[in-house]
């Protein structure tokens, strides 16, 4: 008990964000607020077609008369909406055809970030999309992938290029009028990306975005639409970070995945947003809609995400299993220090015949942060044999700090069998001295302890991202815990 | 290697160790013996540096250094290793992990290079094959849901790839059977050196049949009450702890 | 804003309010300021998180009760009532306390030779003392949505029963509460429980219709256990299948006290069971454990908080139903830990068995925990019968039928061992054993 009081207070004034620098960049906004003239911009300046604008104009009309949610356990300021910019783009003529014509300080602020985005550099396998503010700077291995006939490309140009298929999918998971933020996107969504994997098609590498809010006082809206034809395949990567400021800034995403029969994706998150102070000024809104339907027979949505950024974190990366025999999977962990808030989840929707999901969660609460797990599991009366297991785990770190757990379980079918189980627990003194022991210093001691903790999550992350993402553990927990 | 002047030390407000005196030269292998409650574990603790165990007087003295000026993990960067007698169960590290985090970290605080992964391994596997340690030990979480043989088989384990030059094993040979007791004290013997001390923590003399120490202690009530060679271990397997003052004899 | 179904109960109120006890005292204002309360917030509805899964005010707003009459002349149970849970608990020796449609029935109660230090009375005869006083007038820290209906039995209690318990007493024999419904209509009734430092008392609760078939049973239960005090508590609720049974018990628990209290749910139409309990002193102990067996259309919510905000307290919470028919069960529990309430040891599981195609559960348990060194844990497991264990039995040539009722009593009986009373156990158990044939399993019921 001592021993981690003491790790908590002198870590906690240590609290590095280290990508928290900011890149000083010409770009053109549109004028701060939110009216019907700044979706008529936003969809302007990307060249929609009228189909698109139109789309946008009734979201952002259903957007006024909705109200924002409140039953998550996150508190804030009330937000003004018109007191934000909603669409900034770094200023280059025409979008980038290769490299060479991307502004070498974006290159250079993807090489702080650790992303390399020159092809040659490339970890092998990982194509790359980066979304800068608003719109997407680059794609990388664009013709190897179009070789195997996969489309990834920045949303915006989906919509010029491949509208039929935009059409067709938008929406279609998350509805235009899903939730207050999931609104708000569809109006003012700015760029985002677009994976196509054709019938039969094992996307032969990863695919990997990375958002990155750089401009003051504005929101981020990005749009990921990735659809998964019958028999395909794809393992999806996605990171964040943002610069440090005093302000708070809004990142309201949409992702929707749709997988035929037979298809898988697997989506993998980093999210590592700036958390703000260590008096919880300024950091990310993270207001995020993420839902897959597995629409085809046999087929599976596997959600992994390590949440260690963000002031506040609301998001639920759901599935709706739709199709007979498709499977779910949520696999996350959440780290909130300082003055952090997390509320994040899943739900499983069981809605075809012996179809199964399982849920691991690992939440970690230090410093003086809330950290909450909310999820369903919800089983229709049509869905046969369905199959449940969840577990959400808690760990504690310092006397300052919740942690929360608020299933829903619902079964109207009796050949269900859900089993859900929590705990909650701390860094025992005995582990910790027994680590110290062995000449492991507190700090690190602390990080193994954790990692072990989230083993059953790491474990399901693509090689070089488990490597990221079991250092980023013990960074996020330095600040604040050791 | 070790000296220890009139240490006094309180848990919670209550004198547990009221004047020991104790100094082990290098390559000497000492054993303290008592009743349940005489303070065997406390001094174990004491000598790692674990908190809640006040000083009040006196000194330690390790290599030269005043060992109460330094963190735990400082101890153990500079040779002090404790060999616990109910393992901690730490859930998700395999045991190579923590091998591999604690090996390196000592290196690293001494200003000693790490190990790489291949090298690491070779050394684990080297160490391992004597105490019967499988690779599929190493694969499992440290301590969780070892048996009680296998946990002390891993602490010895440790010992032998952290190559400590102050051993303390506390209660060791508890909860072995017989053929458990004889893999273990191999193992330690196998670590037994002109320049490694070590100090066996124990109930019964049965395992100083097994690692034959230079000097016994009886430690009662907090105090040493009496110190002899290996002899007086077999006595007091005769005779019991009852002349030294507790209720039960052994 | 009021609803139409809580300004009918206010229309009650104002009606009756000259005749409600305490009408000239104290409780006079305190009833007052409920009504006010219930005009306000009006009846709970699914909106309200707490009332997620059972919509009161649509509930009472199909029956529209008003309170029940008097009951005239003598009180039969039928056959059938019989062979049910109001005809538990009589072989064992225990004084005896009987409200019929929410009035005491002195014919009917057996209140005498109470030993030296006890006191049990209807609560408006002791409306003076200021053990009575102070626990109808207790405010929970927390004031949860879900006891907003506590305003309503505020405004229109009108009986009820009263136990205390001095210091350092046992009571001899269990007393047992019993609550008949005799005519259709509200009746709404208030128990307080106080012990005193270190004593013991086990108190019994059936509620059961003896002829009445549309009614609406409004019971609030306040507890209060002194330091080291003990109280056992077994409720059976078996209702008419058209009642509505409303029951909130609230406990406070001083110093290493400890309740333990054990509810069957047996029958009733719409059902909703809230218990609260808040450690108000250290090294205390709750156990609020269940059981269920619904068929029909019956519903039946239970809800449970358990707040834990001093240090060293124990709470075990356990809830296990099976539902067949149409009927549909609810968990939903919630174990808070507040910021100083260190080594808390808190335990909560449910587990459901669904037995027809038409039955559904819903079970939300929740943790809320602001302190680190603490064990707390939830868990929650949701299935049907075992198909390799009921083949095993068929195997050994037991037929369907038996093997189902044995795999369910099997189940229910790992409830139902919590019950704090050895021969009360026993007799639920037999309860439990007769569901069967009174629910006529059909082989077309079998999956």
């Amino acid at each position: 008990m001592a021993a981690v009081k003491e790790t908590v207070e002198t870590v906690g004034e240590v609290e590095k964000y280290k990508y928290g620098f900011s890149t000083e960049i010409e770009s053109e906004k549109a004028p701060i607020g939110l009216t019907e003239d700044t979706v008529r911009y936003i969809s302007a300046k990307k060249n929609e077609p009228e189909w698109m604008l139109e789309w946008r104009l009734e979201a952002f009309r259903r957007w006024k008369n909705m109200e924002e949610p409140t039953w998550a356990k996150v508190f804030y300021p009330t937000m003004d909406y018109q007191n934000a910019y909603y669409y900034s783009a770094p200023k280059q003529t025409a979008g980038p055809e290769s490299l060479d014509e991307v502004d070498p300080k974006l290159l250079e602020t993807y090489e702080k970030l650790g992303i390399p985005l020159e092809e040659q550099k490339m970890l092998a396998g990982v194509a790359v999309d980066a979304v800068f503010d608003s719109v997407s700077v680059v794609t990388t291995f664009k013709e190897k992938l179009k070789e195997a006939g996969v489309i990834f490309c920045p949303i915006s140009e989906a919509i010029r290029d491949y509208p039929d298929l935009v059409k067709k999918y938008l929406g279609s998971v998350v509805p235009v009028t899903d939730n207050f933020f999931a609104t708000l996107n569809s109006a003012v969504f700015s760029d985002g990306s677009f994976v196509y994997i054709p019938k039969g098609v094992r996307c032969p590498m990863e695919l990997s975005t990375y958002f990155r809010i750089n401009e003051k006082q504005t929101g981020q809206f990005e749009r990921t639409l990735i659809i998964a034809e019958e028999g395909s395949y794809v393992s999806y990567l996605e990171g964040c970070t943002a610069p440090q400021r005093d302000e708070n800034q809004l990142h309201a995403a949409v992702v929707e995945l749709v997988t035929m029969d037979d298809a898988e994706i697997k989506y993998s998150t980093v999210q590592n947003w700036y958390p703000g102070d260590e008096n919880g000024k300024g950091g990310i809104y993270n207001f995020v809609t993420k839902r897959g339907d597995c629409r085809g027979k046999n087929s599976k949505i596997s959600w992994t995400q390590v949440e260690t950024g963000s002031a506040i974190t609301w998001k639920y990366p759901s599935c709706i299993l739709r199709g007979d025999n498709s499977r779910g999977e949520f696999y996350s962990i959440a780290i909130s220090n300082t003055k952090q808030q997390v509320d994040s989840g899943t739900k499983m929707i069981h809605l075809g015949k012996n179809t199964s999901s399982r849920i691991v969660s690992k939440g970690i609460s230090a410093g003086g942060s809330s950290n909450t797990y909310r999820g369903l599991v919800s089983v229709h009366k049509k869905a046969e044999n369905v199959r449940n297991f969840t577990q959400c785990d808690s760990l504690l770190i310092g006397d300052k700090c919740s942690a929360h757990t608020v299933p829903y379980i619902e079964a109207k079918n009796p050949t269900a069998i859900l089993e859900h189980e929590a705990t909650t627990s701390k860094i025992s003194d005995e582990q910790l001295f027994y680590c110290m022991q062995r000449g492991v210093p507190e700090e690190e001691a602390v990080a193994l302890i954790v990692n072990g903790f989230c083993r059953d999550v790491l474990q399901q992350l693509p090689m070089e991202f488990a490597v990221e993402a079991q250092k980023l553990v013990g960074i996020s927990l330095e600040g604040s815990v050791g | 290697m070790l000296e220890i002047k009139n240490l006094h030390v309180e848990v919670g407000g209550k004198e547990i160790l009221k004047g020991i005196d104790l100094q082990i030269g290098a390559g000497e292998v000492h054993a303290i013996m008592g009743p349940n409650g005489s303070g065997k574990s406390t001094l174990s603790y004491v000598l790692s540096g674990r908190e809640g165990y006040e000083v009040t007087q006196g000194s330690i003295t390790y290599k030269g250094q005043d060992a109460l000026a330094m963190s735990v993990d400082e101890r153990a960067a500079a040779g002090i290793f404790l060999a616990f007698q109910y393992p901690i169960e730490i859930p998700g590290v395999t045991t190579m992990t923590f091998l591999k985090t604690a090996l390196n970290a000592q290196r690293k605080a001494r200003g000693e290079e790490e190990l790489d992964a291949v090298k690491f391994l070779k050394l684990v596997r080297e160490k391992a094959k004597p105490l019967n340690v499988s690779d599929e030990m190493l694969k499992r979480p440290l301590n969780v849901g070892f048996s009680g043989g296998e946990k002390k088989r891993a602490e010895i384990l440790q010992m032998s790839i952290l190559e400590p030059w102050l051993a303390i094993l506390d209660e060791t040979d508890s909860g072995l059977d017989i053929d458990a007791l004889k893999v273990v004290s191999e193992g330690v013997n196998a670590l037994r050196s002109p320049e490694r001390s070590m100090l066996v923590i124990t109930h019964y003399q049965r395992l100083l049949d097994y690692i034959v120490p230079d000097k016994v202690h009886v430690l009662s009530r907090g105090r040493i009450v009496k110190t002899g060679g290996k002899d007086l271990a077999l006595e007091l397997e005769k005779s019991g702890y009852a002349e030294y003052g507790a209720d039960e004899a052994a | 804003m009021t609803d139409a179904t809580a300004q009918s109960f206010i229309d009650t109120f104002e009606r009756e309010r000259a005749s409600l006890p305490g009408a000239d005292g104290w409780l006079a204002a305190r009833r007052e300021a409920a009504v006010r309360e219930l005009a306000d917030a009006g009846l709970p509805h699914r909106r309200l998180e707490d009332w997620k899964y059972t919509d009161l005010r649509d509930v009472l707003e199909k029956a529209a009760f008003t309170p029940a009459p008097v009951h005239q002349g003598a009180v039969f149970l039928s056959e059938e009532d019989t062979r049910n849970g109001a005809a538990l608990f009589h072989a064992i020796d225990r004084y005896k306390i009987v409200f019929v449609n929410g009035r005491l029935n002195r014919a009917l109660s057996d209140m005498e030779d109470l030993p030296e230090g006890v006191v049990l009375k209807p609560f408006a005869d002791v409306l003076g003392e200021a053990w009575t006083k102070a626990l109808i007038e207790r405010r929970f820290e927390i004031n949860w949505q879900a006891q907003s209906v506590s305003a309503l039995n505020m405004a229109l209690m009108a009986d009820g029963v009263a136990l205390h318990v001095e210091e350092g007493v046992t009571l001899d024999k269990p007393v047992h509460l019993i609550f008949l419904a005799a005519d259709d209509g509200a009746s709404h009734m208030r128990t307080l429980v106080r012990l005193e430092k270190q004593a013991q008392a086990t108190v019994f609760e059936t509620h059961a219709s003896a002829g009445a078939a549309h009614y609406f049973v409004d019971l609030v239960t306040e507890v209060s256990l002194g330091v080291g005090a003990t109280l056992n508590h077994i409720k059976l609720q078996d209702e008419a299948e058209d009642a509505v049974h409303l029951a909130t018990m609230r406990a406070a628990l001083a110093d290493e006290a400890k309740l333990d209290s054990f509810t069957m749910i047996a029958g009733g139409g719409v059902s909703r069971g809230q218990t609260f309990v808040e450690f108000e002193g250290r090294a205390a102990e709750a156990h609020v454990n269940g059981a269920y067996a619904l068929r029909g259309k019956q519903h039946a919510d239970q809800f449970c908080v358990v707040d834990h905000a001093v240090p060293e307290c124990n709470s075990h919470t356990h809830f296990k139903g099976v539902l067949d028919d149409e009927s549909q069960g609810i968990f939903q529990g919630k174990v808070v830990v507040r910021p100083d309430a260190q080594q808390t040891d808190g335990r909560q599981m449910t587990n459901a068995l669904l037995l027809s195609r038409d039955a559904s559960i819903n079970a939300k348990p929740e943790l809320e925990i602001y302190a680190d060194d603490v064990q707390c844990a939830h868990g929650s497991t949701i299935g049907e019968l075992d198909k390799d264990a009921l083949f095993y039995l068929r195997s050994r040539g037991i037929d369907e039928m038996t093997a189902r009722q044995l795999l369910i009593s099997a189940f229910l009986d790992e409830a139902l061992d919590y019950a704090p009373h050895e021969e009360a156990r026993a007799e639920l158990k037999a309860l439990v054993a007769g569901w069967f044939e009174a629910g006529n399993l059909s082989a077309e019921d079998i999956l």
